[in-house]
C-alpha cells in the first residue's frame, strides 16, 4: 500500500518536475515568477490532442508537434510581451504573465468548451511488479521526464548555451559586455519553457485528461515544487518537484482526498515560515 | 429595464469594493493578491453563516474582520519576502478557500451553498421596492468605503505606503516601519473584500463556490489597472466601464447564433486578460493617472519650500 503511494508520487513528481524546471528557468533569467506556466501546459496539451485526436498522429509525434508549437508560442508571448516589460520591474510582469494566462486558457476553453477529452491510446492492462501496480502512462511519463532532465542538465552545465544562460541569470550586463546577449539567451529559455510545458501537458493529459483547467490543477504544485527547489535552481526544482508528488500521494495516508490540493499550499507556507531560500536556493530573497 | 439596471449597478457596487480593496493593496501599497476570490468568498460566507443568528448588521462586521484576519495572517507569513511570494501565497490561499467551501458541508453546504441569507433593511419596505433600498444600500456601501480609502490614501498613512511601494529600501532607512505598514495595508484591503463580499451575499440571498470564479480577481486587477493604480476615483470609472463593457458582451450571444454559453464566459475572461496585457504595454498609467501630490495640498497654510 504505502509502496505503491510512494511509487505513484514519484510518477507524480516527475510529472511536475518539467513544468517545475521551466519555470524556474525563466525565473533565473527573467527574475519573475511565470503565472502563464499552468496555461502553457494546458495549451500544449490541446496542441497535442488536435494533432492525436482530429488529425490522426501517433501520440509521442503528435507531442512533438505541440513541443515545437509551444516553442513558437512561447517566444511569441515573450516576444510580444514581456521583453517590452522587462525593465519595469517583477510586479508588472507577474500580472502581465496573469494576463497571458487568461488569454491562452481561454482561447483554448473557447475553441474546444469546457469537456475533457482524450488522446487516442489504447488502454493498456497495467503491469503488475512485485505486488505493485505499474500503469503505462506512468512508465511513459518516467522515461520521457528522466530523458528530459537529462538533456536539460547536460544542456545547462556542460554545452556555450548553458554557460551563456548562466552568465545571462548571473549579471545581464556584464554578460552583454562579453558578448552574450540577453535577447538571444531569453528567446531561448522560452523556447526551452514551451517545449518543457508542451511535453508535461501531453504527459498530464495521459494521466488525467485534457481540459481547459488541466494546467491551472497544476499551478500551485509547481510553485511549491519550484519554491522547495528554491526558484532559479534547476536540480532544486526537480528535486522539489519529486518531494511535493512524494507528499501529495502520502498525504492520502492522513488526508481525505479531497484536500490533496491543500497539500502542496501548505508546504509552501511551511517553507516560507522554516527555509524561505528553498532547499537549493542560494541566494537569500529576503528583502 | 429598471430591474435590470438596478442588478447591474449593485454589481458593479461589488466590484468597485473589491477594486477599491485591490487598488489599496496593489495600488498603493505595491502587493500583489491573486486570490481576491478567497476574501471575497470568504467574507460572503461568513456573512451568510452569521447573519442569521447575528443579525445582519454583525454578520457584516464580523466577516469584515475574518478577512482582516485571514489576510494578517498571509502577509505575516510572505510579506517580508520578495513580492512573487506573497502572489503564490495568495493564489494558493484563493484555492484553498474553495476546496474548504466545498468539502466542509456542515458549515457551507458544499457544492448546495447556502440560502435564505438575511437582507438589510428588509422590514422597511414592501418586497416589491425592495430593490431600491438594496440599490442605495449599495451605493451608501461604495461612498463610505470610498470616502475612507481615500482619506486614507491622502493621511500620513497613504503617504508612507507610497514610498514603501517606489522604495521599501529608502523607507526603512528613514526609520518606517515597512513591515508593519504593508500589514496594515493588506488587512485593511482584506476588510474591504470581506464587505463587498457581504454585499454580494445580500443582494444574491444565496451563494454557493461556483459563484467565486477566478473571474472576481480578474475583473479586479483590470479595474485597477484600467481605472490608473493609485487612483480612486479613476477605480469606480474603471469599474463601471468594464462591467458596461462585459455586460455588452452578453448581447452578443443575442446577435452571434453560434456563440454558446461556455464560449460567451471564455470570451469575457480571455478579454479581461487580453485587455490587462495592452493596458500595462500601451498604457500603464490607466486613464486616470496616480495624482501627483504636492507639500502644498497636505499643508495647505505652510509657506513651505516655495
Amino acid at each position: 500500500m504505502v509502496a505503491q503511494l510512494i511509487l505513484d508520487g514519484l510518477v507524480t513528481g516527475l510529472l511536475l518536475a518539467l513544468p517545475a524546471l521551466a519555470l524556474t528557468l525563466t525565473f533565473a533569467i527573467l527574475h519573475f515568477p511565470n503565472f502563464a506556466i499552468g496555461a502553457m501546459l494546458t495549451l500544449g496539451s490541446y496542441a497535442a490532442w488536435i494533432a492525436n485526436s482530429l488529425l490522426g498522429i501517433p501520440l509521442a509525434m503528435a507531442a512533438v508537434l505541440a513541443a515545437l508549437a509551444m516553442a513558437v508560442v512561447a517566444m511569441l508571448c515573450d516576444f510580444l510581451v514581456f521583453a517590452r516589460l522587462r525593465d519595469r520591474g517583477s510586479m508588472t510582469l507577474l500580472v502581465a504573465s496573469m494576463g497571458v494566462s487568461l488569454i491562452l486558457e481561454n482561447v483554448c476553453r473557447f475553441s474546444f468548451g469546457n469537456s475533457t477529452r482524450n488522446f487516442a491510446i489504447e488502454v493498456a492492462r497495467p503491469i503488475r511488479w512485485h505486488g505493485l501496480r505499474i500503469n503505462h502512462e506512468q512508465l511513459i511519463t518516467a522515461v520521457t521526464v528522466v530523458a528530459c532532465v537529462i538533456l536539460m542538465q547536460m544542456l545547462l552545465h556542460a554545452s556555450p548555451l548553458g554557460r551563456a544562460m548562466r552568465a545571462v541569470a548571473d549579471n545581464p550586463s556584464l554578460a552583454a559586455v562579453r558578448g552574450v546577449e540577453r535577447q538571444t539567451v531569453s528567446s531561448i529559455t522560452w523556447c526551452l519553457a514551451g517545449v518543457l510545458s508542451a511535453l508535461s501537458g501531453v504527459l498530464a493529459g495521459m494521466d488525467r485528461a485534457v481540459d481547459p483547467l488541466l494546467g491551472w490543477n497544476y499551478q500551485i504544485p509547481i510553485f511549491a515544487a519550484a519554491i522547495l527547489g528554491g526558484l532559479g535552481s534547476p536540480t532544486g526544482a526537480i528535486v522539489g518537484a519529486l518531494v511535493i508528488g512524494l507528499a501529495e500521494e502520502l498525504s492520502s495516508l492522513v488526508l481525505p482526498t479531497n484536500y490533496r490540493q491543500i497539500v502542496s499550499f501548505a508546504v509552501i507556507l511551511m517553507l516560507l515560515l522554516v527555509r524561505s531560500q528553498g532547499l537549493f536556493g542560494g541566494k537569500a530573497v529576503r528583502k | 429595464m429598471i430591474a435590470y439596471l438596478t442588478t447591474l449597478l449593485v454589481l458593479v457596487a461589488v466590484s468597485a469594493l473589491v477594486g477599491l480593496a485591490l487598488n489599496l493593496q496593489w495600488g498603493v501599497a505595491g502587493l500583489v493578491n491573486f486570490g481576491v476570490v478567497g476574501f471575497v468568498a470568504l467574507g460572503a460566507y461568513a456573512t451568510a453563516v452569521l447573519s442569521p443568528p447575528l443579525g445582519w448588521f454583525a454578520g457584516m462586521v464580523a466577516a469584515a474582520a475574518l478577512c482582516a484576519v485571514a489576510s494578517t495572517a498571509l502577509a505575516l507569513l510572505s510579506i517580508r519576502l520578495e513580492e512573487n511570494y506573497l502572489a503564490i501565497v495568495t493564489i494558493g490561499f484563493g484555492e484553498a478557500v474553495r476546496i474548504l467551501l466545498l468539502n466542509e458541508t456542515w458549515l457551507t453546504g458544499g457544492a448546495l451553498g447556502i440560502a435564505d441569507i438575511p437582507r438589510p433593511f428588509v422590514s422597511l419596505v414592501s418586497p416589491a421596492r425592495y430593490d431600491v433600498v438594496l440599490l442605495c444600500f449599495s451605493l451608501a456601501l461604495v461612498a463610505i468605503v470610498f470616502t475612507v480609502l481615500e482619506m486614507l490614501i491622502r493621511s500620513p498613512f497613504g503617504r508612507v505606503l507610497r514610498a514603501v511601494r517606489d522604495d521599501a529600501t529608502v523607507a526603512a532607512a528613514l526609520g518606517k516601519p515597512v513591515l508593519m505598514l504593508r500589514i496594515k495595508a493588506f488587512a485593511i484591503g482584506g476588510a474591504v473584500m470581506g464587505v463587498a463580499g457581504a454585499l454580494h451575499a445580500f443582494y444574491l440571498t444565496y451563494i454557493d463556490p461556483s459563484q467565486f470564479t477566478s473571474i472576481i480577481t480578474a475583473y479586479a486587477f483590470m479595474a485597477v489597472i484600467a481605472g490608473g493604480r493609485g487612483s480612486n476615483v479613476g477605480l469606480l470609472f474603471g469599474a463601471g466601464t468594464i462591467m458596461a463593457l462585459l455586460e455588452a458582451t452578453r448581447f452578443l450571444k443575442d446577435a452571434v447564433e453560434m456563440i454558446d454559453g461556455t464560449q460567451l464566459a471564455a470570451l469575457r475572461l480571455g478579454l479581461i486578460g487580453l485587455g490587462i496585457v495592452l493596458l500595462l504595454l500601451l498604457r500603464p498609467q490607466g486613464l486616470f493617472s496616480e495624482p501627483r501630490r504636492r507639500v502644498r495640498d497636505f499643508f495647505p497654510n505652510d509657506g513651505g519650500p516655495n
